[in-house]
């Protein structure tokens, strides 16, 4: 298993959802940019499930070492790689601010993942699992910075998981919506429309046995986007949303 | 969106409910400046207290700290950071062949509370407190030092802050001792004892288990005063359990939890309910005697079978009031209070009773004294008030105390027991309530 953003909640509750299971894998594989605190949940994962793993440091914000990426090879990659940032009220025109957004979400990620969707293509297996956004299902005033790269995401997720089908390669696009984890701590979110890591985990881990292709984590996210995507734009550039 | 940290908290017996700013971290580097940068400051854990113990103007919530350090398989000794609870402990050490020395009454307690609270179990008698068996831990103080605490190292600070309620500063992690088990079930008795003299006698003869507890009827009144049901128990062994039990003696089926979906009404949980309640859990063994094994769950967590129960005693809360009476004078505190309860008409639902043993005269602010303790929840209501008054003048009276981690309301001459743990930057809602009305 390689796991991209290893020190996200959703990321480490998938690890363990899936070793609960009673899986073994021969390596877990933890991207980071943050060794010091991925090391803490490399020695959970050994004390709790004798799970041997890896940390490999990598910042995607830099350069990217793909020397050092070449010899990771497995049957399933889960990518929780993202950044909020600051909304459009507090941020819009802070040029850092919008540059660092879309490379985490978009601009750098993307080739990131071609990389390994070119190795599991050559394996002709795989899956990989990566996290978008509902904030890329239509671009709204709070935060469409933020939710056009997570559109640019999603959609290059979907023309991947077309071009991988051939290749007995299966991509699984999650859309998480509210999460209740250090990204949205302090924020005024609506606990019924809000998930833990690990429910979300969960449904990540269900969605990937039933090879789902897109999975909304609470089911109320789907119909509430659903409702989004389907305002006129006459009507919805009105709106505040 | 602004990230806004003061937020609506209230601990498991949802009173009283503030708002205070409530933050959590995952580094110690985070968690020093939050300390460096703010005054009255205590940690909270899983909110499983009932009262304003680990409630202040800023809350640190440790259930960042969750994450498992070590386990000596060999040995075990298990350590982790202290936002980890009792259940995920278990969830490892178990099937290992290893249980937590000392357990109270929930699983859904974290490593960081069972040590600030220094809580106990049925075992007291036998095995004492938490703290027996804590190895030690590292305390982040009120100058933003991180002290590792044991027996050997800052012994000072490591008593302190044993039952010292987070008024010594904030833990990170722990280290302790499991102890060994061969099956993951428990050899149980249940016996009926008709009042509270024959309960009395029956925790005498029960001395000499492991476990042992009472689930007592405090509705009853006059010679059925104390009509109750004892329960006591030890760790099977694997030649003890019968054949379908034998073959996975430490894995237990997980089962479905349900859970509480809201608030019941207040008009739910009254005096005749409670009463029925009651008749039928005393009634439901028919035989005077019954002997089985039970899993570990069943034994130690009955109520950990329902989530979010605390909800049936709607929205206005309830409060668990636990006192301990010294031995001596027990019997007659015991009939006292049970007597002000019954004709109180406050009934409560699940009254527990246990005989302490000897307490560890080295931890000095757990709440233990040898003697007898009871443990019950009141709906709250605008009678409460003055019932609590009633009781902590009983307990007052025969030289008994109240637990800190059950306390909302009690009067401070039976709560203001801690000892070197004041200080300007840990200080907790029930700490300055104890203090203001002394």
């Amino acid at each position: 298993m390689i796991i991209l953003g290893s020190n996200s909640e959703v990321a480490q509750a998938f690890v363990e959802k899936a070793l609960e299971g009673g899986e073994k894998y021969a390596k877990i594989f933890l991207c980071t940019s943050n060794v010091e605190t991925t090391q803490k949940f490399a020695k959970h994962i050994d004390v709790k499930f004798l799970q041997n793993s890896e940390i490999i440091e990598l910042n995607i914000e830099g350069e990217i070492d793909y020397a050092k990426l070449s010899d990771l090879s497995s049957d399933l990659l889960f990518c929780a790689t993202g950044y909020l940032g600051l909304g459009t009220e507090e941020g819009l025109f802070d040029k850092k601010n919008t540059e660092k957004i879309i490379d985490i979400n978009y601009a750098k990620l993307v080739p990131l993942l071609n990389f390994f969707a070119e190795k599991m293509e050559r394996q002709r297996s795989g899956t990989m699992i990566v996290l978008s956004s509902v904030a890329g299902d239509r671009g709204r005033q709070s935060n469409f910075i933020y939710g056009s790269a997570k559109a640019g995401l999603t959609a290059y997720l979907s023309g991947l998981r077309n071009y991988l089908f051939s290749k007995k390669v299966h991509v699984l696009t999650v859309k998480p919506g509210f999460m209740d984890t250090k990204m949205t701590e302090g924020l005024p979110l609506n606990p019924k429309l809000t998930a833990t890591p690990k429910q979300a985990a969960a449904v990540i881990y269900k969605a990937y046995k039933n090879q789902r292709n897109v999975v909304y984590v609470l089911p109320v996210w789907f119909l509430i986007m659903m409702i989004i995507r389907n305002i006129p734009e006459f009507i919805f550039k009105k709106l505040k949303l | 969106m602004k990230p806004n940290f003061i937020q609506k908290v209230t601990n498991w017996g949802n009173f009283p409910v503030v708002e205070k700013e409530i933050r959590s971290e995952d580094t110690t580097e985070k968690i020093k400046e939050f300390v460096r940068s703010n005054n009255e400051i205590i940690a909270r854990g899983n909110g499983r207290c009932y009262g304003d113990a680990s409630l202040s103007e800023h809350i640190f919530s440790t259930k960042r700290l969750n994450k498992l350090i070590s386990f000596d398989r060999l040995n075990g000794v298990f350590e982790c950071e202290s936002g980890v609870l009792l259940s995920e402990i278990l969830e490892v050490a178990v099937p290992q062949g290893y249980f937590l020395y000392v357990t109270p009454g929930t699983k859904f307690i974290t490593l960081g509370g069972a040590i600030a609270s220094d809580v106990h179990g049925k075992n007291h008698h036998a095995e004492g407190c938490f703290s027996e068996y804590v190895l030690e831990f590292s305390l982040l103080n009120e100058n933003g030092d991180v002290l590792k605490c044991s027996r050997t190292e800052n012994i000072e600070k490591f008593w302190a802050t044993i039952g010292g309620m987070g008024l010594t500063g904030i833990i990170l992690s722990a280290k302790f001792k499991l102890k060994n088990i061969e099956t993951a079930y428990i050899r149980q008795e249940s016996i009926k004892a008709e009042n509270l003299d024959a309960i009395f006698e029956l925790f005498d003869e029960s001395e000499s288990w492991t476990y042992n507890v009472a689930w007592i009827d405090c509705l009853q009144k006059g010679k059925n005063i104390g009509r109750s049901i004892m329960m006591r128990g030890e760790h099977a062994f694997q030649h003890q359990l019968p054949e379908k039990l034998k073959q996975n003696p430490l894995r237990l089926k997980s089962k479905p939890i349900p859970t509480i979906p809201f608030y019941f009404p207040d008009f739910v949980l009254n005096n005749i309910t409670v009463k029925i309640f009651n008749f039928l859990y005393f009634n439901k063994q028919s035989k005077k005697e019954v002997k089985n094994f039970v899993d570990y769950e069943t034994f130690f967590y009955p109520l950990d079978v329902v989530n979010d129960w605390n909800k049936i005693y709607g929205k206005s809360g309830f409060i668990q009031y636990q006192m301990v009476i010294p031995k001596a004078a027990g019997k007659e505190g015991m009939r006292k209070i049970l007597e002000t309860i019954a004709l109180s008409g406050n009934g409560s639902f699940l009254a527990v009773l246990k005989l302490f043993g000897d307490n560890n005269p080295l931890a000095y602010n757990s709440f233990p004294l040898e003697g007898y303790t009871l443990a019950l929840d009141f709906k709250v209501n605008s009678k409460l008030k003055k019932l609590v008054e009633k009781l902590d003048q009983i307990v007052e009276d025969y030289g008994g105390r109240i637990y800190l981690t059950k306390d909302s309301m009690s009067k401070s001459s039976l709560t203001n027991y801690l000892q070197n743990v004041q200080n300007p930057k840990f200080v907790s809602l029930q700490h300055k309530r104890i203090l203001n009305n002394k």
